[in-house]
């Protein structure tokens, strides 16, 4: 089954360039700007793994993933926060939120990836 | 006119010494053996009117330079200072810095100045610590910032690293490169400006600090300003039947400036300091619906006081420059309040009132419609020479111990900073709101006080406005506690009991207090004054 991926980020030149990273992992990618909209798309298929951005419009990325760990149906998909507020007061509150991974910006695409691929290991296993 | 001791030998010694003259030669000059000279250098005696005076005109020195009183003042604050934790390791004692003070003054004020700016610039520090770790601006630049910097590093990985990258991609990343490049030199434009934003080179004294050593200077008592608001307020009363009304009157006829109330309900309450605020657009004293009579008297006074007498007051600052426009300001609002107490309660009819009531507050209250605040202030300024009233200090905080206003009396040991000792009336009277407290106080140097405190709120404009709330106290020596009602009562005497109190927790001695915050100072060295 081919891997499907949520990334819910608002930079437009960020998201392109993770769309095109990942998409030459040969993943599924579903992309949101802001919180409204990575909450829809996840009602409308359940991805693998979210990426998700903290600074988001309309719905923050720590409320999405509030609403993740907080679904019986969305708990058990890995969350990586991928943020650039990196204080200790976010990692801290990203972890009591259930996040998988916190991951601070900027950030090299490979080691991205590789993170991604420990995520999508850790929820098969 | 009996000179305490304590600093006035030093002082001598090295008047003396300066004019190069031996013990026996002075002795001669005054009158008296150069044994008994030797005891009075070296502290162990006093000096009293005749002898300083004699003294005083053998050394060609005014007599106030000896007296020492400033110098006392000076030493009160170089020994909060020695408590400070930067020094507390290197043991200031009082008594070596009473010797500074008494020896070399400019050194001991050169001291002060240095550990006024030392303080000041951490007070700097801190808040600029706390700007760059809670400003909203800078924390939304530096996310700019790192959010252009992720999309340009990505994006060059890309080009970096795929081979296969097509022409129109690789054309399309180049221009999202471009295009995040120049934005983040926009950012770093912005944070750059963030931190050269030039700003006025940090004064060593708060605002605060320089207005209070201003009024503590002149002793709190301007007597050009006395006679100026007396003179005026004599003026004013020929055309009204109320002070309150010939005041309106005045200010319409002279300034063309009217009087409204406003109701809280449509008021910008924000712009109500004190429950008023003068607009000068449009020429018109607002006052919200709930301002007191007092209070509406006072502020109306002291508009009258900034109007009239702006040139006098202006010429009593000069004669002291402050060295901000924030500190300019504060004083000229002082001088102003000083003034509008002056016009409201003359000097000769007040002093007679207060000493008939036996500096009965209440009593005061009741016959000149006034509040607790302003009646206590206007005790403070009753300083006239040869008609003195008792000299009280005065001191407002509110229910966080923070104090907003300061007139200290030599010889009293009011902090110039942080907090007094907790056991002080002006923070026990907040357990009993509006009751007149009295307290018989010993300082760990055996000086004796009465202390006069009472919490002082202003009613709140609406249900959902909070509060304010703090208290305000009077201070003087228990020599004349017996001229006020609040010693009646009380066991004034040596044997009497007198709470245990001391200066605050990080300069007292009494290791055995309960109520002790801070470590106790180095208990071989008990102060002295």
């Amino acid at each position: 089954m081919q891997v499907r991926v949520l990334i819910a980020e608002d930079e437009p030149n960020i998201l392109e360039s993770l769309r095109f990273i990942l998409d030459r992992e040969g993943w599924q990618i579903d992309m949101a700007s802001d919180g409204e909209q990575a909450m829809a798309l996840l009602a409308q298929a359940r991805p693998h793994v979210v990426i998700l951005d903290i600074m988001l419009p309309k719905i923050n990325g720590f409320e999405v993933l509030k609403k993740i760990k907080g679904d019986a149906k969305l708990a058990r998909i890995p969350v990586m926060i991928l943020t650039a507020k990196g204080q200790d007061k976010d990692r801290k509150l990203a972890g009591e939120l259930g996040a998988d991974l916190f991951v601070t910006k900027p950030y090299s695409n490979a080691d991205l990836v590789n993170q991604i691929k420990g995520l999508l290991d850790m929820a098969n296993g | 006119m009996t000179v305490s001791r304590n600093l006035i030998g030093f002082r001598i010694r090295e008047l003396r010494k300066a004019k190069r003259l031996t013990q026996v030669e002075l002795a001669r000059h005054i009158g008296i053996s150069a044994s008994y000279l030797n005891l009075i250098e070296a502290n162990k005696r006093t000096i009293a009117g005749h002898l300083l005076h004699r003294l005083a005109e053998v050394l060609e020195l005014d007599p106030q330079i000896l007296t020492g009183q400033a110098d006392r003042q000076l030493v009160d604050e170089l020994i909060a200072v020695g408590a400070d934790p930067l020094l507390r390791d290197l043991r200031l004692t009082p008594s070596a810095i009473q010797e500074l003070v008494g020896r070399t003054p400019a050194f001991g004020r050169a001291l002060l100045t240095l550990f006024r700016a030392y303080r000041e610039n951490v007070r700097t520090v801190s808040a600029l610590s706390d700007r760059l770790n809670r400003d909203p601006l800078l924390g939304d630049l530096v996310h700019q910032l790192l959010s252009h910097v992720t999309a340009m590093r990505s994006m060059s990985e890309i080009l970096d690293s795929v081979d296969d990258l097509g022409p129109d991609r690789r054309r399309g990343f180049l221009a999202a490169m471009n295009q995040e490049s120049s934005r983040l030199s926009d950012v770093a434009t912005s944070l750059a400006s963030f931190f050269q934003q030039t700003s006025p080179a940090a004064p060593t004294l708060s605002p605060a600090d320089e207005v209070d050593d201003f009024i503590t200077a002149s002793n709190n008592h301007f007597p050009e300003l006395e006679t100026a608001s007396t003179e005026l307020a004599e003026e004013i009363t020929r055309h009204g039947e109320t002070m309150l009304s010939a005041m309106i009157e005045y200010l319409g006829r002279k300034h063309g400036i009217t009087l409204s109330r406003e109701s809280p309900l449509t008021a910008e309450l924000s712009r109500y300091r004190n429950q008023c605020y003068f607009d000068e657009e449009t020429k018109r004293l607002r006052f919200l619906d709930n301002t007191s009579i007092p209070t509406l008297r006072f502020q109306v006074a002291r508009l009258v006081i900034e109007k009239a007498l702006s040139p006098l007051v202006e010429s009593l600052i000069e004669s002291a420059p402050m060295s901000t426009d924030g500190a300019r300001r504060q004083a000229i609002r002082a001088l102003a309040s000083y003034g509008a107490g002056a016009m409201l309660f003359p000097y000769e009819q007040f002093i007679n009132d207060a000493r008939e009531a036996r500096y009965d507050i209440e009593i005061l209250r009741q016959k000149h419609g006034a509040s607790f605040e302003q009646l206590c202030h206007r005790l403070t300024t009753l300083r006239r020479p040869n008609d003195e009233a008792i000299p009280f200090a005065f001191m407002r905080c509110n229910p966080a111990g923070f104090t907003s206003k300061r007139l200290p009396i030599p010889g009293f040991p009011l902090p110039s900073q942080g907090h007094a000792c907790p056991l002080w009336a002006v923070y026990g009277c907040f357990q009993t709101p509006g009751r007149v407290l009295r307290q018989y106080v010993e300082f760990p140097d055996h000086g004796r006080y009465l202390f006069v405190a009472r919490t002082v709120t202003k009613r709140p404009p609406t249900f959902h406005a909070p509060q304010f709330l703090y208290a305000v106290m009077i201070a003087c020596d228990v020599i004349y506690a017996d001229q006020t009602v609040y010693g009646d009562g009380l066991n004034l005497s040596s044997t009497g009991i007198a709470d245990p109190v001391g200066v605050g927790c990080h300069l007292c001695p009494r290791r055995e207090c309960r109520q002790r915050e801070q470590a106790a100072i180095s208990p071989e060295d008990p102060v002295e004054r």
